[in-house]
């Protein structure tokens, strides 16, 4: 606290804006008890690709906190999921984001993601202020939600959940009943955990009008999965019913984005179709939802590069700070689908993709793993602030697991010229074995036009051989490091991150001059010293032991001439002479024998001492355990 | 008081329309289990997937399926069609679907699991989609591929479980009245030896081979590099195509699914422990979650009794 005091003045800025935008949320459509809201956005990269995403928002005028908890609340469900709300009542959950990713977002290339997500399974929670235990009700929930979502995240234990001090602030209202204590916030990653359609399956289920009709008719499990990129989440959050913001709302979003390749199935045109890519025209929006619509980023094809058909219901054009944007609408509720036979959106390019140089966006992120061999190692990131003249204060978050033994002491923060930069703030919480992964926080200062290296090293830990998965040969998994920042300007977003509901806020309203961002970085791949489990090396270590133990005995047996010794002629020297003289001692009366006694009983303590050593580290190991 | 006037009530209603429950139970459940890992295994996913696509077909909702891959070959980076695992080379059914609920997968396919599926031993928090929640009326499938030896399976090349644990775990469900009837079903080699040591009544075992036989894959899919699915799966599903939720096929036609001559090894049966013919049980007693309805044109009065009589 010592720290976050010294370093206030120069943490404001980020903070105050971080904690402005997280209070200050409103929606501003008309008042309901609840709606739903169906909006499909597609961008053409120009590395390419298709960007497509889809966002259904469920808007539920219920102010769900308070003493009385949500379980009384909650419970007479219309367009909100019955299943997902039964479970956030049960465990009172005030907000959810769960990502289940599969692929890499590839910032250099694509800019910035409407919803960034960690590649494999990503759920932070923040539960409400009345909630006793915590992690109760975190285990509870990960349990629910890994039967609600067909994902392995009932495998979130202590050993990959941390408290973030400085990442992760709420994203919706935090204000009076919501007001958030900073303990109650559990983050945690499966960055292995795979993403299919047994996934989307009871995500779809969800949807107020499922797959029949509206935006989802188009989810096609094996056109989805055929991507490059594709990402389902889940964010529940409590927003402002009004700009008074007397009452809240609850707000559940669902999101799809799929990054498809066109010029690597086609011919090299980036041509794209919902047909093609989806396999299915639109047959209409879905009953439920009041407002349904696709948009097309069309702010590339100032030079008619490619045509778009059908014609969309409107133009619109936003213009940002220093540039602006050109959307193609088409409004499902007022398209003539009754003419048209479905709305198939079709862009077709007069020539093939040029590769060009992309420019990057002003802040990105690399991250990878250094060293060489199974007994150390290193993670390196790569932290990229392109802007020519402002430097960037950004909070980097680091969760490395615990059988990757971080080394405080060789974190090292400094731009590729070589200049130290000393963090504003570092919060770190080392990890325990098989108990706590480590948690790095920093407050970085970025300097303009610059590349800064943040680096450690870590150890990498012996695992218990029952502690090795089935294949431990695949590797091990280390989870996406976080960026978490504000940017001034809104060039680089897919969207302009809004802080209303839906996609047409952000789309359509420019007037915003702070956009929070948050980006993640590669997951890492290591691999742990792995003993071999195949058949064939535990033969031959069975085998050798066996031979071992019997020839060895054999050939002692076999080798040795055993001869009569007297052991009182014996001399008084050598080992042989003392051991005999130590065994026969009663029958000795000599002074020597005192000598002798006071030796052994040396011994016996030295063995007491190893005994009771022996015994402390069996405790250590049963604390371990 | 009121509970026991119901249950009354429900003993007379039987005593008058006892030819309505002919086959004695009143819900199904499957259990399917692949046991294998990695890609080169992908027969096997295609094997549990052929069978959790007929029983849902057939009317089993997801519910009431626990299904457990132990790894994920429909979006294994690997396969070039991704979301879909085909039966056959030919790509005509994919049995992964468009509709597809996988309970227990990956590193959660452990015999632990299983048997605490089996036995229903699981922590509290397990959610109810994880869970085996039958009854002393309910028809169980428990169908298992894998890589196996004589009296065991293993478990994603790290474990194994006996034929031994298995019947324990029957056992233990007879006497916790979790089933009424159990088939269970293997595709592994020697087969037939998971069942042998079985004790618990009403429960049929039917094997893909015999003691010292191997069970064999039937074809490569060139597309996908290895094979795409085993002999006695592929005609199982086969001939389970052809059965709809009326259909009149019976247990007996079932046992004859894979002859020697198209499966190279010989299918086992073992139906000692059954009570009722296979000849007149319905496969849709197992497969399929079919109820009973028969339609009568004679009126049935039902007399209202209310003097004390204790159920059972």
């Amino acid at each position: 606290m010592a720290a976050a005091r010294a370093s206030g003045p120069v943490l404001r800025p980020l903070f105050s804006a971080l904690l402005f935008l997280s209070c200050y949320v409103f929606h501003t459509v008309a008042l309901t008890k609840d709606e739903h809201t169906e909006e499909l956005l597609i961008v053409p990269f120009r590395s390419g690709q298709v960007y497509s995403h889809f966002e259904f928002t469920t808007l539920w005028d219920l102010d769900f906190a308070g003493s009385e908890g949500p379980r009384y609340k909650l419970q007479h469900f219309r367009l909100f999921p019955r299943a997902l709300g039964q479970v956030m009542a049960e465990y009172r959950v005030q907000e959810m984001h769960l990502t289940l990713t599969q692929g890499m977002w590839q910032q250099d290339k694509w800019s910035y993601p409407l919803t960034s997500a960690a590649p494999g399974a990503e759920l932070w929670v923040w539960f409400q202020r009345e909630v006793d235990d915590v992690d109760q009700a975190w285990f509870g929930l990960t349990n629910a939600l890994s039967g609600l979502f067909c994902a392995s995240l009932n495998f979130i234990d202590s050993t990959s959940t941390v408290t973030p001090d400085l990442s992760f602030r709420p994203q919706g209202l935090a204000q009076g009943l919501f007001k958030t204590k900073p303990s109650h916030l559990r983050y945690a990653t499966l960055p292995r955990e795979n993403v299919c359609t047994e996934n989307l399956t009871p995500w779809k289920k969800l949807l107020p009008c499922s797959t029949r009709t509206g935006l989802a008719a188009l989810f096609h499990a094996g056109q989805l999965y055929n991507t490059q990129y594709s990402s389902l989440g889940v964010h529940l959050r409590p927003v402002c019913q009004n700009d008074s913001c007397t009452d809240a709302s609850l707000e559940l979003r669902q999101v799809l984005s799929t990054v498809a390749d066109p010029p690597a199935v086609l011919n090299g045109k980036q041509d794209w179709s919902m047909k093609r890519y989806f396999s299915r025209s639109l047959s209409g929006p879905c009953p439920m939802a009041g407002t349904s619509r696709v948009y097309v980023d069309v702010t590339g094809n100032q030079t008619s590069s490619f045509t778009l058909k059908p014609e969309p219901t409107e133009l619109k054009v936003t213009s940002y700070q220093d540039y602006s944007r050109k959307l193609a609408v088409y409004d499902l509720w007022t398209f003539p689908f009754h003419k048209e036979h479905g709305l198939n959106v079709d862009m077709k390019w007069k020539r093939e993709v040029a590769y060009n140089q992309l420019t990057p966006p002003l802040l990105y992120v690399h991250r990878f793993v250094t060293g060489y061999g199974q007994e150390h190692g290193g993670i390196m990131s790569l932290l990229y602030n392109r802007h020519p003249y402002l430097e960037q204060q950004v909070i980097y978050m680091e969760l490395v697991p615990w059988f990757t033994r971080m080394y405080l002491h060789t974190l090292k923060v400094e731009t590729t010229e070589g200049n130290l930069i000393q963090p504003l703030m570092t919060r770190y919480k080392p990890g325990r074995d098989r108990q706590a992964p480590y948690l790095l926080e920093m407050v970085l200062t970025l300097p303009p036009d610059s590349t800064t290296r943040v680096s450690f090293s870590f150890e990498r830990a012996f695992l218990k051989w029952t502690e090795y998965p089935p294949d431990a040969n695949h590797g091990f998994y280390i989870s996406s490091a976080v960026l978490t920042t504000i940017l001034r300007q809104a060039d680089n977003f897919t969207v302009p991150p809004h802080m209303g509901s839906g996609l047409e806020s952000g789309l359509f309203h420019s007037s915003s001059t702070e956009f929070p961002l948050c980006l993640h970085t590669e997951t890492l791949l290591i691999s742990l010293p792995t003993p071999d489990f195949s058949m064939p090396y535990n033969v031959i270590c069975l085998t050798c032991t066996v031979i071992a133990i019997a020839f060895g005995s054999l050939h002692n047996l076999t080798t040795r001439r055993f001869q009569y010794t007297d052991l009182t002629k014996a001399g008084s020297g050598g080992l042989r002479a003392r051991l005999a003289r130590l065994f026969g001692r009663e029958k000795q009366t000599t002074s020597e024998e005192q000598g002798e006694e006071s030796e052994t009983s040396d011994e016996n303590t030295q063995e007491k001492l190893l005994n009771t050593n022996s015994v402390s580290e069996e405790e250590i190991d049963n604390k371990d355990r | 008081m009121a509970a026991r006037s119901a249950c009354v009530w429900a003993g007379l209603v039987f005593e008058q329309v006892g030819g309505f429950f002919k086959s004695g139970h009143t819900n199904n459940w499957a259990v399917l289990v692949c046991t294998s890992r990695f890609w080169f295994n992908y027969r096997h996913i295609a094997n549990t997937l052929s069978v959790y696509r007929s029983v849902k077909r057939l009317g089993i909702p997801d519910s009431q399926i626990i299904l457990m891959l132990a790894d994920d070959m429909a979006c294994n980076p690997r396969n070039p069609r991704p979301a879909t695992v085909f039966n056959n080379a030919n790509q005509h059914i994919n049995v992964y679907g468009d509709n597809v609920e996988v309970d227990y997968r990956g590193y959660e396919v452990t015999v632990e699991n299983f048997i605490r599926v089996l036995t229903g031993r699981l922590p509290p928090s397990t959610p109810r989609s994880k869970r085996l929640l039958t009854d002393d009326r309910s028809n169980v499938l428990v169908y298992m591929t894998g890589h196996g030896g004589e009296g065991f399976l293993k478990f994603q090349d790290a474990e194994e479980i006996s034929n031994v644990e298995l019947a324990d775990a029957f056992q233990q469900m007879w006497q916790k009245n979790r089933y009424h009837e159990l088939l269970f079903m293997i595709d592994t080699c020697q087969a037939v030896s998971m069942y042998h040591k079985f004790y618990s009544p009403n429960v049929i075992g039917i094997g893909s081979a015999q003691v010292g036989e191997d069970s064999l894959s039937h074809h490569v899919d060139p597309s996908i590099g290895v094979y795409i699915i085993d002999r006695y799966t592929y005609y199982l599903l086969e001939f389970l195509e052809t059965v709809t939720p009326d259909s009149k096929k019976t247990l007996a036609d079932l046992f004859r699914v894979c002859p020697k001559r198209v499966c190279v090894s010989t299918p086992g049966v073992r139906t000692d422990l059954f009570t009722r013919d296979p000849n007149s049980v319905l496969i849709t007693d197992f497969f399929g979650s079919v109820r009973n309805v028969e339609i009568t044109r004679q009126t049935v009065t039902l007399q209202r009794n209310d003097t004390a009589q204790t159920c059972r």
